[in-house]
């Protein structure tokens, strides 16, 4: 027996005696969050390096002599000469639903005292977009709760969807919203019991934002229950430009999990601005060559390969991107709004014009587009919404016309009227999403001329009213509305009887 | 990225190929070399000198092992791990041996950039840095 225990022995004097190899290299500068390092021969490109102190950095720049890399930490305690060592691996960030409810860094930390995070998986930050084979066409519909967006601008499951203009023009406001509208569907589906439903569950990065907003946010989040079915990552302002370049690429790490586990998720990237502004950061200090407005030649790369992660996956589950950019006075041609234009499959504009005119969500009907995501509208929506955008624009068009001039035909005056009213019937309160099934009802009351009788001021206030009488008496009918996604003549007989029923409440 | 020009680098890798013999840096060969520059100094003398002299400190360190021990090595030990780096290097590589308290026991092997970890205090780092 005790040949047995000096074998054991020896093996624990061999293991506890077993030299490790690390490659090292020393601190010649450290400046604006960026270390130059001499050595780490061995360094990989995008490797995880230790500094003193358990601080982390990443080897971006790859020298003949040195080495470049951004400090993802504390860089007051690092100093010229101090040692650094390679650690032989990709910067990776937990995964798995242990993040819903949670808000973390851009490394994955817990940043909201609510203790460690539940999670036995990690993914590296940086990973090849899947490719062509692997892929599916969107068609199944992510519903933003936002009635212009879903008739007009539907967005489907895996689609990346821009969300672009100045700001204060409530951008944001239509990445809560989706969010909001997504645990308002996932509750209800999950109540249901249906074998076939698929929960969407969200992600939103936060890049160079104020901690005040990110705070209004997740408190928005979590007065509209949608905070259990969301991941919050945070590279606010006052994080460094490293984390705040990281920040998406985490996010998407996280969504990627759900998409590779036969899982839908959402991620909202807000914003890729700021996104680029921390990328030409880290750049010009480390000396990279530098193009259009200073920023690096690779910044098309940057939100290319960012974006291509966000797919619906052949037998697996999608991530769907919602990135938002903000321009400078209405600017959508300077250099990183077109980037990301081409990028996406379509753009939601806000105008603060719009805004401003109190027409909120302030849509620009006519510049935003969705390139996929009519194939995932549902038949429900495409039947009373199929010819909105259309109006619209014919009413944009007659409006700029009417202008000079008030002798207007009976047909151009029934025209603008209608137009009108439809602007009226799309206005929406943030944070206030409003289910596919009440859209349907609000949009179809519209074409058989509800609202028509209705003072134009009083249009959206009566739409409200509707939304109320069907919540509130036609929850069998909603509900049918919802499981059948399409109107039949039956469907529709219903529909108007309710109508007719509301008509005379409210009268 | 360096602050040492393109011009002074390639002229600098040329003088370190020239000053090397076998893989190793010959005591001759940088003699010669500077002799030569002497009489025929380049366009930025003193950045050129600078910047070979860290090079060959770096080409040095990598035929040198430097052997840290909290206890006493004996020369057969310092033998072994030069010939054991020597093979695993494929360059020749002359052992120096210096006493190092703070390691508490073991050893610490340092050559070029790589540095072989075989001590207490570099385990107890470990374990601090796992926590």
């Amino acid at each position: 027996m005790s040949t047995v225990l000096a074998q054991i022995e020896s093996q624990i004097a061999k293991l506890s005696s077993k030299a490790v190899r690390k490659n090292t290299g020393v601190i010649t500068t450290v400046a604006d969050g960026v270390a130059k390092v001499s050595g780490l021969s061995e360094v990989m490109y995008n490797e995880m390096v230790a500094f003193p102190g358990g601080v982390i950095g990443i080897a971006l720049n790859l020298g003949e002599d040195e080495v470049g890399c951004v400090i993802l930490g504390d860089v007051s305690q690092l100093k010229q000469g101090d040692e650094v060592q390679t650690t032989g691996k990709l910067l990776s960030v937990p995964v798995g639903k242990g993040l819903l409810g949670r808000v973390v860094d851009a490394l994955g930390n817990a940043v909201d005292g609510k203790g460690p995070i539940a999670s036995s998986e990690s993914y590296p930050v940086e990973k090849i977009a899947p490719g062509i084979m692997a892929r599916k066409s969107v068609s199944q519909p992510l519903f933003t709760g936002i009635m212009a967006i879903d008739s007009m601008i539907p967005i489907g499951r895996g689609q990346r969807e821009l969300i672009i203009g100045d700001r204060g023009t409530g951008k944001t406001t239509i990445a809560i919203d989706t969010i909001i509208n997504q645990a308002n569907i996932n509750r209800v589906g999950l109540a249901s019991g249906d074998p076939k439903f698929r929960p969407v569950y969200s992600i939103y990065v936060a890049i160079g934002q104020k901690n005040s907003n990110i705070v209004r946010t997740i408190a928005a989040l979590e007065a509209a229950g949608a905070l259990e079915f969301t991941c919050i990552v945070a590279a606010p302002a006052a994080d460094n430009p490293a984390n705040q370049y990281l920040a998406p690429y985490s996010g998407a790490a996280i969504g990627e999990w759900f998409m590779e586990n036969g899982m839908d998720a959402l991620i909202v990237y807000d914003d890729l601005s700021k996104h680029a502004v921390a990328y030409r950061q880290i750049s010009l200090i480390l000396k990279r060559p530098s193009g259009r407005e200073a920023y690096p030649g690779d910044v098309f790369y940057l939100h290319s390969r960012l974006l291509e992660r966000a797919a619906r996956l052949d037998g697996k589950g999608s991530l769907t991107a919602l990135p938002i950019i903000e321009t400078l006075a209405g600017d959508v041609s300077a250099y990183i709004p077109t980037n990301v234009i081409s990028i996406t499959d379509g753009q939601i504009f806000l105008e603060t014009d719009l805004f401003n005119q109190g027409i909120r969500p302030a849509v620009s009907v006519g510049l935003s587009v969705s390139r996929v995501g009519s194939a995932a509208q549902i038949k429900a929506t495409k039947q009373v919404g199929g010819k909105l955008k259309g109006e619209l624009a014919q009413f944009r068009e007659l409006a700029a016309f009417a202008q000079f001039g008030s002798d207007l035909d009976a047909k151009t005056k029934a025209q603008l009227d209608r137009g009108s009213r439809i602007v009226e019937l799309f206005k929406q309160p943030a944070f206030s999403p409003i289910s596919i099934e009440l859209q349907v009802v609000t949009i179809y009351a519209l074409q058989k001329g509800y609202y028509d009788t209705a003072d134009l001021k009083k249009v959206t206030a009566t739409s409200v009213s509707i939304r109320e009488f069907f919540k509130a008496r036609q929850d069998a009918l909603l509900t049918e509305i919802r499981t059948k996604a399409a109107l039949d003549k039956d469907l529709e007989a219903k529909i108007v009887a309710a109508l007719d029923a509301w008509k005379s409440t409210a009268a | 990225m360096s602050a040492v020009p393109a011009k002074i680098r390639a002229f600098v890798k040329q003088l370190v190929q020239l000053s090397l013999v076998d893989g190793c840096v010959s005591a001759e060969q940088v003699a010669g070399i500077l002799e030569y520059l002497e009489k025929n100094p380049p366009a930025n003398p003193l950045a050129s000198l600078q910047a070979y002299h860290k090079a060959i400190a770096v080409e040095i360190a990598k035929g040198e092992a430097r052997v840290e021990h909290a206890g006493p090595v004996t020369a057969e030990a310092l033998a072994a791990i030069a010939s054991a780096l020597s093979k695993r290097y494929a360059r020749p590589v002359s052992p120096l041996a210096t006493a190092n308290p703070t390691l508490l026991a073991g050893l610490r092997v340092r050559i070029g950039d790589d540095v072989y970890e075989s001590s207490v205090a570099g385990q107890l780092a470990a374990l601090s840095a796992a926590s």
